[in-house]
C-alpha cells in the first residue's frame, strides 16, 4: 500500500503546479515593509515582507534589481510587483519581486511624468537648444549647497584635473521646500558673473530629497540660463528634469566637474601632438620646395644654356631644307614645262612648218583666183554699171540710163533705148 | 598679438594645423603660419605653466566674495 503515500518533494510539486496555474498570485501586486533586507554574493537579494499581523518571505533576483530607482533598506514601506510561487526544497511559498518603489511615492512620479511630458512637448528638452559646454573654461559657476559632498567633489576633482580653471560657489539650499526657488535665484545670479560653464546640482538621496530639481521653475531657468549648464543630481540612477532640460546630464557632481574641465595631461599631450604636425607639415613643404629646385636646376637649359640656340637653330635647319626641297620642286616643275613646249614640233623643225603653210597659202590664192570677177571677164562677160554701181537685176533699168559697161580689156559707155 | 584666452589660442593653432597640412599655402605663407604657430604653442604651454591654484571663492547673496574653503 505504499502507493497512498506521497513523497515530500509529490507534495510540493504538487503545490507549485497548484499555485502557478493561479493567475492571482503570478501576477501579484503587494504593499509592505522590508526587514531583513540581505544581499547575497551571487547578487540576489533576500528579505521578509511584513505589515503589523503578517510576513512572507521574498527574493529580488540580481537581474531584476537593475530597474530598481533605490537602494531597499530594512523599514521602507515598499510597493512590489511579482508573484508568489512554492520553493520546493524547502517547502515554502514566497514573493518573487519582478520590481519595487518606494510607497507612498506615487504621487510624485505622476507628477514627475506629466511635468516631463508638458515640458518635452513645449521643447524645452529639444537638443538644437542644447548649447555646448566650453572645453577650456576659465571660470566654472556652482549652484548648490556650500555644505555636502557636492561641492567638495566639485572643487576636488577640478582641481586635480585642470588646476587653472577658478570656482565660483553659489550657496543653495538643495532640498525642501524653500528650494526650488534659492536655486532659481541663484542660478539667475550667477549669470552677473563671467563664467564659462555652470553645474547646478546636488549629491544623491530620495525621491523627496531630489525634489526641488524636478520643480518646474528650476527647469525654466535652467533652460533660460546663458551660460550652458551641468546638471547633476544625485547618483546614477537619479534622473530629474533638471538633467533633460540641462545642456549636459552629469550622472554625479564628480562626473559634473569631470565634464566640465579637461584633463591638463591631455591638453598637453594635444599642444604636443599640434606642434609636432606644424613642424612635420612645415618640413615637408620645404623639403618638397627644395626638391622642385632642384628638380628645375637639373634641367638642361640652366646646365647647358647652348641648348636653347641648338634647337632654335634644328628648327632653323629644319626650315631651310624644306624650303630648298620646296624651291627646287618648282624649278625642276618649271624645267619640265619647259622641255616639253622645247619638245614640240615648231620648234623642233620650223621650215616644214612654213612650208606646209605656204602650200596652204596658195591653195587658197587658186581658190581666190576662181572667184576673182575679172577673170570671168577674160571668159566673155562683162559687167554693167550706173554710177560705179553694179547692175545685176533688169529692173533696175529704165530707158535712158546711161551704163558703163566694162570689158575685160576696157569699157564702154551706152544708152538704154 | 593682443591677449588670447587659452581657448582661442589653442583654436588658432588647430586652424593653423589643418591649414598647413592641407598642402595649399604658399611656401612665405606657410613660414608666416609656421612662426606663429609656434607663438602659440608657447602661449598654450605658458598659460598652462603659470596658472595659479585653483581658489574657490563663494559669492554671498550681497555680492561678496570670499575665499571659499572645502574642508569648512
Amino acid at each position: 500500500m505504499d502507493d497512498e503515500y506521497l513523497s515530500v518533494s509529490q507534495v510540493n510539486a504538487y503545490l507549485k503546479n497548484k499555485l502557478k496555474k493561479d493567475v492571482n498570485l503570478q501576477n501579484i501586486y503587494i504593499r509592505g515593509e522590508i526587514s531583513n533586507y540581505k544581499t547575497y554574493p551571487s547578487g540576489h537579494s533576500y528579505f521578509t515582507l511584513k505589515d503589523k499581523d503578517s510576513q512572507i518571505p521574498a527574493v529580488m533576483f540580481k537581474g531584476r534589481k537593475y530597474g530598481l530607482k533605490f537602494q531597499p533598506e530594512d523599514g521602507m514601506n515598499v510597493i512590489i510587483k511579482g508573484k508568489i510561487e512554492v520553493y520546493e526544497r524547502d517547502g515554502k511559498y514566497q514573493l518573487y519581486a519582478n520590481s519595487m518603489t518606494e510607497d507612498g511615492i506615487g504621487d510624485l512620479h505622476i507628477a514627475f511624468e506629466q511635468l516631463k511630458k508638458k515640458l518635452e512637448k513645449e521643447g524645452l528638452f529639444d537638443e538644437t537648444h542644447k548649447k555646448e559646454i566650453p572645453k577650456y573654461p576659465q571660470r566654472i559657476g556652482v549652484v548648490t549647497a556650500q555644505t555636502g559632498a557636492a561641492i567638495k567633489d566639485i572643487i576636488t576633482t577640478i582641481e586635480r584635473r585642470y588646476p587653472y580653471c577658478k570656482i565660483l560657489v553659489f550657496s543653495t539650499l538643495v532640498q525642501g521646500d524653500m528650494a526650488a526657488g534659492q536655486i532659481v535665484r541663484q542660478i539667475r545670479h550667477a549669470q552677473q558673473y563671467d563664467i564659462d560653464t555652470l553645474i547646478v546640482g546636488r549629491g544623491g538621496g530620495s525621491i523627496e530629497d531630489l525634489w526641488p530639481f524636478n520643480e518646474e521653475i528650476v527647469a525654466r531657468e535652467i533652460y533660460a540660463c546663458r551660460i550652458p549648464v551641468i546638471s547633476a543630481v544625485g547618483h546614477q540612477i537619479d534622473v530629474t528634469i533638471s538633467d533633460y532640460v540641462a545642456d549636459k546630464r552629469a550622472a554625479t557632481p564628480t562626473a559634473a566637474a569631470e565634464i566640465a574641465v579637461p584633463e591638463t595631461r591631455e591638453v598637453r599631450y594635444k599642444i604636443s601632438q599640434l606642434s609636432q604636425r606644424v613642424n612635420k607639415s612645415i618640413n615637408d613643404k620645404l623639403t618638397l620646395n627644395r626638391e622642385k629646385v632642384e628638380n628645375i636646376s637639373q634641367n638642361q637649359i640652366f646646365k647647358n644654356p647652348e641648348s636653347i640656340y641648338e634647337i632654335k637653330e634644328m628648327h632653323l635647319d629644319n626650315m631651310i631644307g624644306k624650303l630648298n626641297l620646296t624651291s627646287s620642286n618648282i624649278i625642276s616643275k618649271n624645267r619640265n614645262k619647259l622641255l616639253k613646249i622645247e619638245s614640240r614640233a615648231v620648234l623642233r623643225n620650223p621650215e616644214e612648218v612654213t612650208k606646209a603653210k605656204r602650200e596652204t597659202f596658195l591653195r587658197n590664192v587658186d581658190k581666190l583666183k576662181i572667184l576673182n570677177p575679172l577673170l570671168t571677164l577674160k571668159r566673155g562677160y562683162s559687167i554693167a554699171k550706173i554710177d560705179d554701181k553694179v547692175i545685176s537685176s533688169a529692173k533696175d533699168v529704165k530707158s535712158g540710163d546711161e551704163l558703163d559697161i566694162e570689158f575685160d580689156d576696157g569699157t564702154i559707155n551706152t544708152k538704154v533705148i | 598679438m593682443e591677449e588670447l584666452s587659452f581657448e582661442e589660442s589653442l583654436e588658432q593653432l588647430e586652424e593653423i594645423v589643418n591649414k598647413l597640412e592641407s598642402g595649399n599655402v604658399p611656401l612665405d605663407d606657410a613660414i608666416d603660419e609656421f612662426t606663429k604657430a609656434m607663438n602659440l604653442v608657447k602661449l598654450c604651454n605658458a598659460k598652462l605653466n603659470n596658472a595659479e591654484e585653483a581658489i574657490a571663492k563663494i559669492v554671498k547673496d550681497n555680492g561678496e566674495i570670499v575665499d571659499f574653503n572645502v574642508n569648512e
